[in-house]
């Protein structure tokens, strides 16, 4: 499962950052690596983007980068 | 020589805050990412020597995604200055140590400078950094740029690590890396390209484009390179890894801690509310309309009545009546009141409430909240091909267009960026306050703030449709974006940083009325009271300006506003719009020149021209800047072109209500607006069924961008 799946106010544990290039790195940048805790705390009002919390700071990913990062299941 | 100083970091981590307390500069801050988008510079002495500090943009990684961070980047890369700051935040010190491992790689001269400690404070926590000074050899300095000790501290530590001896500390994870095996591929291109050895095999492992373009590798050389493998994940791990072993235990509560822990994992009960469902654009259209009602409304309107009255009173009246007293001669007399006080002054007026504006936008920044509107209006933007990203740059338009057009920058998509930097000159500025103002003063009385409102709503309107227009083509269609953006914590504005924007955007709108709008209303008054043979004319017929802007008068003819004082105030508001109606008052005042029947129609028709049309000549500079010539030129046809399509419907629409009886046009105005929502509904759902994949052009379009 990826980010898009995830329920929200759930903790998750990421297992790898799909995708290339700048889009795949600039997530491994932000500190989506694996092994790192994510949480999913709401979606956008009208859609398209996620808020997820994780190291101790909240980044807002829209759709596409979201599923780029893939879930072990609940944490 | 002066000692070089470069301020590096993560966005929005405080770097221009600390650079304007060092350096005593006002620099432009916000809460929220991508504020700074170019380089600053200033020296300042400090005991005896000479320093100069530089301020660079924010960035994530030595990796750059937008053109603002390569300015970052290259700078820090080409090892000018002699010492780099790396600045930290405290409340996300894991995620800003990345970029420090990346300069420590890179043997960059950094002192680490964690910043907002006050904040780690107030939360009963406090931070030991003795393992990360130990294990990285560097110094690091817990302050906060908020206090102006703090930054004499900053200053002394910067000065004494600037003088000792310094040694590249070893990165442990590093020997887990087959760093070797690149450097025999790459050997030879490593001299030629300039770059320093460890750190660029390190970044071909990463498969950073920028280093391995730099290297200009062979196909053979490539070739090799994919047999070693994708690292690029397993180097952000380690260095992650190697952040949580470093900062591990550095945070713990003190023992004077308050026992509330925060929850940390969830969300505040702030964005609870502000980003709730059915909450979140009610509330957001409500701060707006709040903000709009607060600076036009009551409070703004008292104080600029209070203003204007001052200035008759006090300045105005004794003067002129002073100078036909002396027996001044009548064009004296006429250029001082009509001229000078009634032209400049009645801009000055407008103070108070441009002040106010610029207030309420500094707390939009400044609270975070901007960042929270940029998120849930994503959705939306992204269907007519902007970013939630844009919100920034066009509610910063409502400010100055050409330093809005400036925080585009951090847009990662061209067509995007491009569209925004063409679109946010619609939003209203504040200096198309006083035109709308002044004439619906003149011409609708109680419905003034009705319609200075319905002004700022049209703008907006027109940038929203004109961007679902351009996406329907193929020339600005935008290409697949990536949205990444960080959430600033909320924070409140310090009572310093609030005096702060009063006293310099009263500044600069006092310099601005006391320089270019003074010197070129006594200009644009002169020449319309001078003729060529006769002198001074009284009633302007035979002027200069009468003569020339009679010549492009008819163009403007079916916009109710074809005489030639019309045309002139509309020519010099491209150097600032404040120009126009500063003209119009020298001209004889608005009631002078919109006259006839349709009078209420054909101020409408302006207010709509002056709203869309090209806002002054420094925005055109900014746009040319940010997109190139060939863009701007587009943009000006296209602000000209929207302005007279709009002004011409308003106009005649205008004039129908007049012709009309009431209760007919009250159904007509209401079918219009029927007719243009469901255009609007029905533009957006086609532009939304042509997205990406559905047609087989797109996709061509598509993969010419990826490949790029």
């Amino acid at each position: 499962m990826t980010l898009n799946d995830a329920q929200t106010q759930k903790t998750y544990t990421i297992s790898d950052i799909g995708g290339f290039g700048n889009e795949r790195r600039r997530l491994l940048d932000m500190g989506f690596t694996p092994e790192t805790k994510v949480n999913v705390l709401t979606r956008a009002p009208f859609g398209g983007t996620v808020l997820v919390s994780l190291r101790n700071f909240i980044v807002a990913l829209r759709e596409d980068a979201a599923s780029l990062v893939v879930l072990k299941g609940r944490a | 020589m002066a000692l070089k100083v470069a301020l590096t970091g993560n966005p929005n981590v405080g770097k221009t805050s600390l650079y304007n307390r060092v350096t005593r500069s006002f620099e432009h801050v916000g809460n929220w990412h991508g504020v700074t988008v170019g380089s600053i510079e200033k020296t300042v002495t400090y005991e005896g020597r000479e320093v100069t500090v530089t301020d660079l943009p924010g960035m994530y990684s030595l990796s750059v995604y937008s053109f603002e961070e390569s300015i970052a980047r290259d700078r820090v890369i080409s090892g000018y200055d002699d010492v780099v700051v790396n600045i930290c935040e405290v409340n996300n010190l894991v995620r800003n140590m990345y970029l420090t491992l990346q300069l420590v790689e890179l043997g960059a001269p950094i002192v680490v400078v964690v910043n907002m400690m006050d904040e780690l404070k107030k939360q009963g926590k406090i931070l030991d950094s003795s393992r990360i000074e130990r294990e990285l050899g560097v110094r690091v300095i817990p302050m906060s740029a908020k206090f102006k000790t703090d930054s004499e501290k900053f200053m002394s530590e910067v000065c004494k690590f600037a003088s000792s001896e310094k040694s590249k500390p070893a990165l442990p994870y590093l020997s887990k890396l087959p760093l070797s095996k690149i450097e025999s591929i790459i050997s030879e291109n490593l001299s030629r390209s300039g770059l320093k050895k460890d750190w660029a095999c390190l970044k071909v492992l990463e498969k950073d484009e920028f280093v391995i373009e730099k290297l200009a590798l062979s196909r053979n050389q490539k070739e090799e390179l994919s047999k070693v493998g994708d690292y690029s994940g397993r180097i952000a791990q380690l260095r992650y890894e190697y952040i949580d072993y470093l900062t591990d235990g550095a945070i713990t509560f003190g023992l004077d801690a308050s026992k509330k822990s925060r929850n940390e994992n969830g969300l505040c009960s702030i964005d609870r509310l502000v980003l709730n469902k059915y909450v979140a654009l009610p509330l957001f259209l409500f701060f707006m309309a709040a903000i709009f009602v607060v600076t036009f409304g009551f409070v703004g309107k008292w104080l600029s009545d209070l203003f204007e009255l001052f200035i008759s009173v006090c300045i105005g009246n004794p003067f002129t009546s002073w100078l036909s007293r002396v027996g001044a001669p009548k064009w004296v007399i006429a250029f001082i009141g009509d001229g000078i006080i009634n032209g400049v002054g009645g801009i000055l007026v407008f103070l108070p409430q441009v002040v106010l504006l610029f207030f309420f936008l500094a707390l939009l920044e400044d609270s975070g909240y901007i960042s929270r509107v940029a998120f849930m209006t994503d959705g939306l933007f992204r269907k007519i091909g902007l970013s939630g990203r844009s919100v920034f740059t066009m509610l910063m338009g409502f400010g100055c267009s050409a330093t809005a057009l400036l925080t585009a920058r951090g847009l990662e998509d061209e067509n995007t960026r491009k569209k925004t930097v063409l679109l946010t000159p619609f939003m209203s500025c504040s200096a198309r306050l006083p035109v709308y103002s002044a004439i619906a003063g003149a011409f609708f009385l109680a419905g003034r703030p009705l319609i200075v409102f319905a002004m700022y709503v049209l703008g907006a309107v027109v940038a929203i449709a004109v961007a679902a227009i351009m996406e329907r083509g193929k020339k600005f269609k935008s290409g697949k974006l990536s949205f990444i953006m960080e959430m600033p914590p909320y924070r409140m504005p310090t009572f310093e940083r609030v005096f702060q924007i009063i006293a310099s955007n009263a500044k600069v709108y006092i310099i601005r009325v006391g320089t270019v709008i003074f010197a070129f209303n006594v200009i644009i008054w002169l020449l319309s009271y001078f003729s060529f043979t006769q002198g001074f004319v009284a009633d302007g017929s035979g002027s200069l300006l009468h003569t020339v802007a009679g010549v492009l008068a008819p163009c403007f003819a079916p916009l109710g506003f074809g005489n030639w004082r019309a045309v002139t105030s509309l020519l010099s508001g491209l150097v600032a719009k404040e120009i126009v109606i500063s003209s119009i008052a020298s001209l004889g005042g608005a009631e002078a020149i919109f006259a006839g029947e349709y009078a209420r129609a054909a101020a409408l028709s302006f207010m709509t021209f002056t709203l869309l049309y090209t806002p002054c000549i420094a925005t055109l500079g900014a746009m040319k800047k940010e997109i190139g010539l060939k863009y701007m030129v587009f943009g000006l046809f296209l602000q000209l072109g929207v302005a007279y399509i709009i002004s011409l419907v308003v106009y005649w629409i205008g004039v129908l209500i007049i012709i009309s009886k009431p209760s007919a046009w009250i159904v007509a105005l209401i079918a219009v607006g029927f007719i243009l929502i469901v255009a609007l509904i029905f533009g957006v759902r086609r532009v939304i069924k042509s997205g990406c994949g559905t047609c087989g052009e797109c996709n061509r379009i598509c993969a010419k961008r990826n490949r790029k």
